[in-house]
C-alpha cells in the first residue's frame, strides 16, 4: 500500500514536470495552453491521490479547486487570448531549444541537489517527489526569463505556481485550507490582471513580443 | 476595535468608490476624511503597545501588533492619508472622473492590502496580502496608457507575481520544516507559533527556505539584482500612487523579510540571514547611488533613490540591535520623505510637462514654495542636518562600528557620497537658470502645500525628538 501510494505519486510528479518541459521544445501558444491544461489536471490527480492514501479530506476540495480553476477555467480564456494571437509564435527565444533543455536538465538536477535536505528531513511516502515539484519551479522561472512572448511568460508564471502548489501538496499534505483559499483567489486574479496587460500591449505595441519593450531605460 | 478602525476605512473607501458611479467628489473627500480614521486607528494601537500590551484579534490570533508592526501601519495610513488627500479626484486637478474612479477604488484597497500585510501574524496571509499588492497597484499603473507606462506596468505585474511567488515556495518549504517536526496545526503558520518552534526546527531546510523567501520579498523591495522594475514602474505611475509604492510599499515587503529573519536567526543562528541581506543591500546601495549621477529623468531619480535607501535599511538589519534600530527609524523616514517627494514631483510634471531634469529650470522662481519643499525634501534624502534621515544614517554608522564593521561602513559612505555627489548636480541645474518661456509663474493649489510642508516638519520633528531626550 506504502509503496503503491508512493510510486504513484512520482509518476504523477514526473508527469507534471514534463508538461513543464513542453515549453521548451514547442513553438506554438496552443501547445502551451494544452500542455498547461493537462498539467493542471495530473496535479489536480495528485491532490486527489494523496488526499485518498493520506486521508486528508480537505485535498480532496483542494483537487477539486486546482480542475476546475487551473485545468478548466484559466485554459479558457487563455484559450481566447490564444486564437487572438495565432499569428504570433515564439521564433526566436532569448536561449534556443537546445541550450534550453539541457539547461533545464540542469535545473532539475539542481532542484535535486537543493532539496536533499529536506527529502532527508521527511518520511512522508510522497517525500521522492519534492524534487520534481522543485525542478518544476525553477524550470518555469527560466522559461519567464528566456521567453520573448508576454503569453508565453504568463503561460510560465502558471506552471510556476503549479510547481509550488505540488510542492505544498507533497510536504505538508496541503497547507492549511483557508489560506490555501487566498493564493487561489490571488492566483486567479495576478492572472486577469495579466491577461489585461497582454491585450494592452497588444494594442499598443501591435504584437506581445516584450522584445519591444525597451523604451525604458534611463 | 482599534483593528476595525485601522482596517475598515480603507476597505469601506474603496466599497464607495465602487457602488458610486460616476465619481463625484463627495467620493473623494470621504475618503480623505476616512483615511485619517485610519491613522487615528494607528495611533491607538501605537499607544497601547507602547503601555506594553499586545493586540490580538480574530480567529487564531490572526490579527497582532507589536512595536513593529505598529511603526509599519503608522508609516501606511499616514501615506496613504496624504494619497487620498492629494490624490486625483479632489477638485480640478486635469483627472477624468473614470480615472479619479479607479484611482479611489484600487489606491484604498492597495492601502487595505498593506494594512492588513502589516498586521496579520499568519505569514501565509502575510504572503497572500502582499501578493495582491502587486495586483491592486498594478492596474493602476497606466492612468494614461502610452507604450512607456504599459511597459513599466508589465514588468511591475511579471516581475513582482514572479517573485513573490518565490517566498511562497519558501513559506510551504518552513511550513513543511514545521509539519514534519512537530506536527499538522492550524497555527503553525503564525508567526508567534513559529518563533516559539524555532529553536526546534532543521537548520539545513530553513536556510533554503530563507533565501526563496529573501529573493521573493526582495525582489517587492526593490533589492538589487531584481530591482528593474522598479525604475520603471514608479516613475510612470501617478504621482500619489507612486508615492505609496514609493514611501511604504518597499517598507512592507522589508517587514516580511524582518519578520522571517527573527525565525531564521533562531533557527540557523546569527550570521547566515545577516551576511545574505547585507550582500544584497550593499549590492543595492551601490545600483542606487551609482544610477543617481547617470539619470535624465528627476522621477526615475526618485525611484533610484529608494532602491539606494532600501540597500541602505538592509545593511542596518544585519548590524545588531543598534543596528536594527537605525534601520527601522530610517525606514519611517524614509516613507515620510520619499512619499512626499512623488508628490511634489507630479506637480512639477504638471507644470512643466516633462519629467526630464534638463526640460526644468529656475524651479525656484516659477514655484518658490514647491521648489522650496523639493530642494530640503532633496537634502533630507541625502541625510542632511536638520532632517532626520542624518540621525538614522549617523546612527546605522555607529552601529557599524560597534559590531566591528570598519569596512563596510567605509563601503557605505563612499557609496552615498557617491549619491550625494550626483543628485546636488541634479538638483541644482533644475532649482536655477532662467525658467522656460512657455511655463507661467506662480504657485497652483496651494493648499496642497500644507501637507507636504507638514512631511517636512515631520521630519525635523523627529531629529528633535530624538536627540532631546
Amino acid at each position: 500500500m506504502e509503496s503503491l501510494f508512493g510510486q504513484l505519486v512520482v509518476l504523477e510528479s514526473s508527469l507534471v514536470l514534463i508538461f513543464g518541459l513542453v515549453l521548451l521544445w514547442r513553438r506554438r501558444v496552443p501547445a502551451y495552453v494544452s500542455a498547461f491544461t493537462w498539467q493542471s489536471l495530473v496535479l489536480g490527480a495528485v491532490a486527489i491521490t494523496v488526499g485518498w492514501f493520506g486521508r486528508e479530506r480537505e485535498l480532496y476540495f483542494i483537487g477539486g479547486l486546482l480542475v476546475l480553476v487551473k485545468g478548466v477555467a484559466i485554459p479558457r480564456l487563455l484559450g481566447r487570448m490564444e486564437r487572438r494571437f495565432a499569428t504570433e509564435r515564439e521564433l526566436a527565444p532569448y536561449v534556443n531549444t537546445a541550450t534550453s533543455l539541457l539547461v533545464a536538465g540542469l535545473l532539475v538536477l539542481f532542484g535535486y541537489a537543493i532539496m536533499r535536505p529536506v527529502v532527508a528531513a521527511s518520511d512522508l511516502p510522497t517525500r521522492a517527489g519534492m524534487p520534481l515539484a522543485m525542478g518544476l519551479v525553477l524550470v518555469s522561472l527560466f522559461v519567464v526569463v528566456s521567453r520573448k512572448k508576454a503569453l508565453t511568460q504568463v503561460v510560465g508564471f502558471l506552471m510556476l505556481e503549479n510547481g509550488i502548489a505540488l510542492l505544498a501538496i507533497l510536504g505538508t499534505y496541503g497547507i492549511p485550507l483557508i489560506v490555501e483559499l487566498g493564493v487561489f483567489l490571488d492566483a486567479l486574479m495576478g492572472f486577469l490582471v495579466m491577461q489585461i496587460f497582454v491585450y494592452r500591449i497588444h494594442s499598443t505595441f501591435e504584437t506581445i513580443d516584450v522584445d519591444q519593450l525597451d523604451r525604458l531605460r534611463h | 476595535m482599534s483593528f476595525a478602525l485601522l482596517l475598515a476605512p480603507s476597505l469601506l473607501s474603496a466599497l464607495l468608490a465602487l457602488a458610486v458611479r460616476p465619481y463625484r467628489a463627495a467620493v473623494g473627500w470621504a475618503n480623505a476624511a476616512l483615511s485619517l480614521v485610519a491613522v487615528a486607528g494607528a495611533i491607538t494601537l501605537w499607544v497601547r503597545v507602547l503601555r506594553g500590551e499586545v493586540p490580538v484579534a480574530g480567529a487564531d490570533d490572526l490579527l497582532r501588533a507589536d512595536a513593529l508592526s505598529t511603526l509599519l501601519a503608522l508609516c501606511v495610513s499616514g501615506v496613504a492619508a496624504l494619497a487620498a488627500w492629494l490624490g486625483p479626484g479632489l477638485g480640478d486637478d486635469g483627472w477624468g472622473a473614470r480615472q479619479a474612479r479607479r484611482f479611489r477604488i484600487f489606491a484604498n484597497l492597495f492601502a487595505f492590502t498593506m494594512l492588513f500585510a502589516v498586521t496579520t501574524d499568519n505569514v501565509g496571509f502575510m504572503w497572500v496580502a502582499i501578493e495582491a499588492t502587486t495586483i491592486t497597484s498594478a492596474v493602476r499603473i497606466p492612468l494614461h496608457a502610452s507604450q512607456a507606462s504599459v511597459e513599466a506596468s508589465w514588468k511591475y505585474v511579471l516581475i513582482g507575481s514572479v517573485g513573490i511567488a518565490l517566498a511562497f515556495a519558501g513559506t510551504v518549504l518552513a511550513y513543511f520544516d514545521f509539519v514534519t517536526l512537530i506536527g499538522r496545526e492550524a497555527v503553525a503558520l503564525n508567526w508567534t507559533v513559529l518563533q516559539d518552534a524555532a529553536p526546534a526546527l532543521n537548520p539545513r531546510v530553513i536556510r533554503l527556505a530563507f533565501v526563496f523567501i529573501l529573493i521573493g520579498y526582495g525582489t517587492k523591495a526593490g533589492l538589487a539584482p531584481m530591482h528593474t522594475w522598479l525604475p520603471d514602474a514608479h516613475s510612470e505611475a501617478p504621482p500619489a500612487l507612486s508615492a505609496m509604492m514609493s514611501g511604504v510599499l518597499l517598507a512592507v515587503a522589508l517587514y516580511a523579510v524582518i519578520r522571517w529573519q527573527a525565525v531564521v536567526r533562531v533557527t540557523v543562528g546569527r550570521g547566515f540571514a545577516e551576511d545574505v541581506i547585507v550582500l544584497l543591500g550593499v549590492l543595492s546601495l551601490a545600483i542606487g547611488a551609482l544610477s543617481l549621477v547617470a539619470q535624465r529623468s528627476y522621477k526615475r531619480l526618485l525611484a533610484y533613490s529608494s532602491i539606494e535607501h532600501t540597500g541602505l535599511i538592509c545593511v542596518g538589519l544585519a548590524l545588531g540591535p543598534l543596528g536594527v534600530f537605525a534601520a527601522m527609524l530610517h525606514l519611517l523616514n524614509h516613507s515620510v520623505a520619499k512619499s512626499m517627494m512623488f508628490l511634489l514631483a507630479g506637480r512639477v510634471l504638471r507644470r512643466y510637462g516633462t519629467a526630464e531634469i534638463e526640460g526644468v529650470s529656475g524651479l525656484l522662481r516659477v514655484m518658490p514654495w514647491t521648489g522650496g519643499f523639493f530642494a530640503a525634501g532633496m537634502l533630507a534624502v541625502l541625510g542632511l542636518p536638520p532632517f532626520g534621515m542624518f540621525v538614522s544614517e549617523f546612527a546605522l554608522v555607529r552601529a557599524g562600528f560597534a559590531a566591528g564593521r570598519p569596512v563596510l561602513v567605509a563601503l557605505v559612505l563612499v557609496l552615498l557620497a557617491v549619491g550625494f555627489v550626483g543628485v546636488l548636480v541634479h538638483l541644482n541645474r533644475m532649482l536655477y537658470g532662467r525658467p522656460p518661456a512657455a511655463v507661467t509663474l506662480g504657485e497652483s493649489s496651494r493648499w496642497a502645500l500644507v501637507p507636504l510642508g507638514g512631511c517636512l516638519a515631520a521630519l525635523v520633528v523627529r531629529i528633535v525628538a530624538i536627540v532631546a531626550p
